[in-house]
């Protein structure tokens, strides 16, 4: 079992940020997200709460070996559960992957809570889990491969999105005031 | 708008999700500070609920049908049943205790 976990703060309210979240992608600095897809969604009539499920397709380059010993493809792809809570101004994505599942898990968890002085705190963390007894070796390799994109991709998710945040609203500012 | 999975989902979505967004853009603020009382956050979230489906229902409907199709297509149907029995994730995941106050 491999753990990844970082906290950051962006410098926009939660409701802008949460706003924004929906406006990620497609993303220069994140071309590995190369679809993505609502499967499911639903509006609680009584808590207002939005649970949305969504299937994200990746492409990644993933070592030769990986691909010969787990048939892997370019194509990978993500189930995400993301619950907006407008009472509590608690948003938290799950993501698991689908793609060589029966072989490793990637479990991640997002929040993004409200912090004073309209900043929010963003927090995440994975964990990264293969799921064979045997190949011990192998199967850490593939860990350990798995946490390095891991952390590649967070820190370009966050340059991507501050982006997004920043053109967003700053348009928006302008727009509004002229 | 980023695509979908299969291109001729593509249309649909980008329209969906365009309706979603719009909804949501009005939807967000309101339903924090209409939050005070279970009351008034009921009232306000099935208002809304009703809305959505009106507004955005039937591109909805046109959009899921494709979509689970190209899922099927990619094999993804029995990756995703798996997925959903392992971890269902029905349930809100709580706030946090240490969560700062409103």
């Amino acid at each position: 079992m491999h753990f990844f976990s970082q906290n950051f703060q962006y410098d926009h309210p939660w409701s802008h940020v949460v706003i924004a979240m929906w406006h990620k992608y497609p993303n220069s600095k994140c071309t590995h997200v190369v679809s993505i897809d609502t499967i499911d969604r639903s509006v609680d009539p009584v808590t207002g709460i939005i649970r949305t499920e969504r299937v994200l397709g990746c492409k990644q380059k993933a070592p030769i070996w990986i691909v010969k010993l787990f048939g892997g493809s370019e194509d990978a792809f993500v189930r995400e559960i993301s619950f907006v809570d407008p009472a509590t101004q608690n948003v938290t994505i799950t993501s698991v992957n689908l793609s060589l599942s029966q072989f490793a898990t990637c479990y991640e968890q997002i929040r993004y809570t409200p912090l004073p002085s309209n900043k929010t705190m963003f927090s995440q963390t994975a964990e990264v889990q293969a799921r064979m007894a045997l190949w011990r070796s192998a199967a850490d390799g593939l860990e350990k491969w798995l946490v390095q994109r891991f952390e590649q991709n967070a820190h370009l998710g966050k340059l991507g999105f501050t982006d997004v945040l920043r053109n967003l609203w700053e348009e928006r500012h302008r727009a509004h005031s002229s | 708008m980023s695509q979908s999975l299969s291109a001729e989902c593509t249309p649909l979505k980008i329209e969906y999700d365009s309706c979603f967004n719009s909804w949501f853009e009005g939807y967000l603020d309101p339903a924090v500070k209409a939050s005070k009382t279970p009351e008034a956050r009921a009232a306000y979230a099935k208002q809304k609920a009703d809305e959505f489906n009106q507004k955005c229902g039937k591109i909805w409907e046109q959009y899921k049908g494709c979509v689970q199709h190209a899922v099927k297509e990619k094999g993804l149907d029995t990756l995703l049943q798996q997925a959903r029995e392992e971890n269902p994730l029905v349930d809100p995941i709580p706030p946090l205790p240490t969560q700062p106050p409103k």
